[in-house]
């Protein structure tokens, strides 16, 4: 592991501070702050001042472009684009054009090039969450009624079980570059969090270091201030794995895409009470599948499996997670 | 590959100002061959009539008034006079080593210097016709004109070397009048008003406009203005010089102030209402350049309406300062060169100093200019009375101001009153071309015990955080 001032070796780059495949984004101090207050992440814009920097005016064109809301004339469209583009209006009816958000477009920038440039396979695996359940009751028994009051969700479980696994198994918590698999010594869990403007990832800093009600009471508060859109950059930029939860839409299970550079995302379905086997004979017990989508250049596919049985068997005996 | 002919160049450069022989230096570093053209000194007006022999006069002026006080300071100075033609001469000599010192720099360059007066005489083509009337034909690729630009005169009051000075009369005089009247307050007036009045001539200065210095800031004018009046100097603003009346040995002016008329009798007056470029004999007539207001019209990489053709300078406008025609030339050179990721200059981050005294140096938007262009400003001021260098120098006069954009803390501007601050202004200059904020410049750790150090609280003061004051 590099040390985070170690010069400027381009294969050299600390997660907490920067998403790009480099070792230090370069921005003026101005253009730093108007990038911070306009929510745009320093990492989309590109740096047109001395050496690459990002300067005032290279924040004010990002602005620009994505302030371009109000009414667009569709018969314009109509003469000038519809035909090349004959999609637009594929019932031939009427449409509006719903303008891209400055986050839409880094969404969909990033995304895109994640599902084209990595490649990914799934891993899935059932954990039986019924003494997860009901640990989780008996601890939010215990919480105050005031000060450092706690409710438990079983995505705080996750988050804790994934850190505690990585820390066992660092590999996973790696980045690809053509030079080296660059493997950080921070475990920082990003959690996607839906927003009206999209998908964000705010992180829990040294997850693994970090007791459930701890990870708790910080996630929450991160999951406010990401929907008031008050996130300060380091809050949701870097970040070493991901987690994302549909649960709460009852999804069975689901795959995602990898949020680059990491290397590895979780998907985590609903608890739900299924039939299964055990022992020869038919019983219920309350399954979560989860699914792990993994870039095959830093993890391979055992490696996968091996982690997800790490997690697993904390899921399912959570006192694990109090050694 | 075939020897250039000797007539042949990359970039022919009119003019060796401090835009001209600068441009010529970073043309021959960049590997094109280049010439410049000279009709009188190397240097141009700055080293040879402006910038840098004024500067060797009010250094004269200074240590003088120095020496004057130097009671306050334990010293006992008997019998202190000036040799005013001596003093002239210094300044004559400071000049002739620079501008030597800028022919050996164009030497080291490998740049031809060719003498003479240059004009354009079709496409790619220059005609020098040199001082002994022979003439020179060239051949350039690109051409840049850099001829700078002379006074400005006004009706009836053109300058005649006697009674009525140019700049150039005023710096070069054959003995020390007994009274003046600068008519004009910009930078140019006030250093010739500041240079004759500490050397005890009766000094009087009118301005057209409401205010002296009217390019700087609203609050150091004023405060420039009352320094300058208890230093001994008059000052009339909002005023109008209709008729000067010549006699032997006197000029008599009449000024209108408020639509009263009065007169003021002068052994000398100084003409410092503006410049206007040298336009005329430099061949642009049978071209495509564009000329108004008296100088020539270019786009933000120096170039004019015709191809190939370039202006730098006080001939394409103001600010008309030295530092501003080497950077247009600079860039308009390195454009010409190819060389990618440049800017062009940006004309609000031009530092401008005025070395009267007290001294004066600002950069950037005046609180009024930020204001009009609809910004919330944050102000801070820090004088110099708080600060124990300035004490200690007996200069506990003076002010420096800090603008910043209320939002985004941008800083928009800096403007200075007091002892050396034309030393200090670069420091704001350097935090704007780094896009600083004012997070940056109180991080920022200025040397104790240092005139500097006004800068540092000046920047705290506009967030309610000075130590010292």
């Amino acid at each position: 592991m590099n040390s985070p001032n170690s010069g400027s070796d381009s294969n050299n780059f600390d997660p907490g501070n920067t998403i790009k495949n480099k070792d230090r984004i370069f921005a003026s101090p101005l253009a730093k702050r108007m990038a911070r207050d306009a929510g745009i992440e320093l990492a989309q814009i590109n740096g047109t001042g001395p050496h690459g920097r990002i300067v005032k005016s290279d924040v004010e064109a990002i602005k620009k472009n994505t302030a371009t809301k109000g009414f667009i004339d569709p018969t314009k469209i109509m003469t000038s684009e519809i035909t090349s583009l004959p999609a637009m209006s594929p019932t031939g009816g009427s449409y509006s054009e719903i303008p891209n958000s400055s986050i839409r477009k880094i969404i969909a920038d990033r995304l895109t090039s994640s599902a084209r440039d990595i490649p990914t396979y799934t891993v899935t695996i059932d954990c039986v969450i019924d003494r997860l359940l009901d640990m989780r009751s008996d601890l939010n028994g215990r919480s105050p009624k005031e000060d450092g009051k706690y409710k438990i969700s079983i995505n705080d479980f996750v988050i804790r079980a994934v850190a505690l696994a990585i820390r066992k198994m660092p590999e996973i918590n790696t980045s690809w570059t053509d030079a080296a698999i660059i493997q950080y010594d921070n475990i920082d869990v990003s959690v996607a969090v839906t927003t009206p403007d999209g998908l964000i990832t705010p992180i829990i800093r040294h997850a693994d270091q970090k007791g459930l009600a701890e990870i708790s009471i910080e996630m929450k508060q991160l999951a406010l201030r990401a929907r008031d859109n008050k996130l300060l950059p380091e809050e949701f930029q870097g970040g070493s794995f991901t987690i994302s939860n549909m649960g709460m839409y009852g999804v069975k299970e689901f795959t995602s895409i990898i949020n680059p550079p990491q290397s590895c995302i979780l998907s985590v379905g609903v608890g739900e009470q299924r039939a299964i086997v055990r022992d020869g004979a038919l019983g219920i017990a309350t399954i979560m599948s989860c699914t792990m989508a993994s870039d095959h250049r830093t993890v391979d596919g055992s490696l996968s499996a091996q982690f997800l049985q790490v997690f697993k068997a904390m899921i399912e005996d959570p006192l694990t997670m109090l050694l | 590959m075939a020897e250039v002919p000797l007539s042949k160049f990359d970039v022919v450069i009119i003019g060796s100002g401090p835009g001209g022989y600068v441009t010529a230096i970073r043309a021959a570093q960049l590997g094109l061959r280049t010439a410049v053209i000279e009709r009188e000194n190397l240097g141009g007006v700055c080293l040879n009539w402006g910038c840098i022999p004024t500067k060797a006069l009010l250094r004269t002026a200074e240590m003088y008034r120095s020496a004057k006080n130097a009671s306050e300071f334990g010293l006992k100075i008997k019998g202190l006079e000036f040799d005013f033609k001596k003093v002239v001469k210094r300044s004559r000599e400071v000049s002739k080593q620079l501008s030597q010192g800028v022919g050996y720099l164009l030497k080291k360059n490998n740049i031809d210097v060719i003498l003479g007066h240059g004009k354009l005489a079709g496409k790619g083509k220059i005609i020098v016709e040199r001082n002994d009337t022979s003439s020179l034909d060239l051949e350039a690729k690109h051409i840049i004109l850099a001829t700078g630009a002379r006074a400005r005169s006004l009706p009836g009051l053109e300058p005649d070397g006697k009674l009525i000075w140019d700049y150039k009369d005023a710096m070069n005089p054959n003995a020390m009048p007994g009274s003046i009247l600068v008519v004009g307050s910009g930078a140019i007036g006030i250093e010739f008003a500041s240079f004759y009045n500490t050397l005890g001539v009766d000094v009087s200065v009118i301005e057209v406009q409401q205010r002296i210095l009217p390019a700087e800031d609203e609050e150091i004018s004023a405060l420039a203005q009352s320094a300058f009046e208890k230093e001994g100097m008059k000052i009339l603003t909002s005023a109008n010089i209709v008729a000067a009346k010549k006699a032997a040995k006197k000029v008599t002016a009449t000024v209108e102030v408020g639509g009263k008329k009065s007169t003021i009798s002068v052994d000398r007056i100084i003409m410092a209402v503006g410049i206007r470029g040298n336009i005329e004999n430099v061949g642009l007539e049978n071209t495509k350049v564009e000329v108004a207001d008296g100088h020539v019209v270019v786009d933000e990489w120096c170039g004019t309406a015709e191809p190939d053709v370039y202006a730098i300078g006080d001939l394409v406008g103001p600010p008309w300062l030295a530092h501003k025609a080497s950077h247009e030339g600079v860039i308009c050179v390195e454009k010409i060169a190819g060389i990618k990721g440049h800017n062009p200059l940006n004309s609000t981050m031009i530092p401008g100093c005025t070395y009267c005294y007290p001294q004066i140096a600002s950069v950037g938007l005046t609180e009024v200019a930020a204001k009009e262009k609809g910004l919330e400003v944050k102000v801070g001021k820090f004088p110099f009375i708080g600060n124990g260098k300035a004490i200690a120098l007996g200069e506990p006069e003076g002010l420096i101001k800090t603008i910043f954009e209320a939002n985004t803390g941008e800083l928009l501007g800096a403007h200075m009153i007091g002892t050396e601050v034309t030393e200090l202004i670069h420091g704001y200059a350097l935090g704007m071309t780094l896009e600083t904020t004012e997070v940056e410049l109180m991080e920022t750790v200025f040397p104790h015990p240092t005139l500097s150090e006004m800068i540092h609280e000046s920047v705290l003061d506009a967030y309610g955080k000075a130590i010292h004051f």
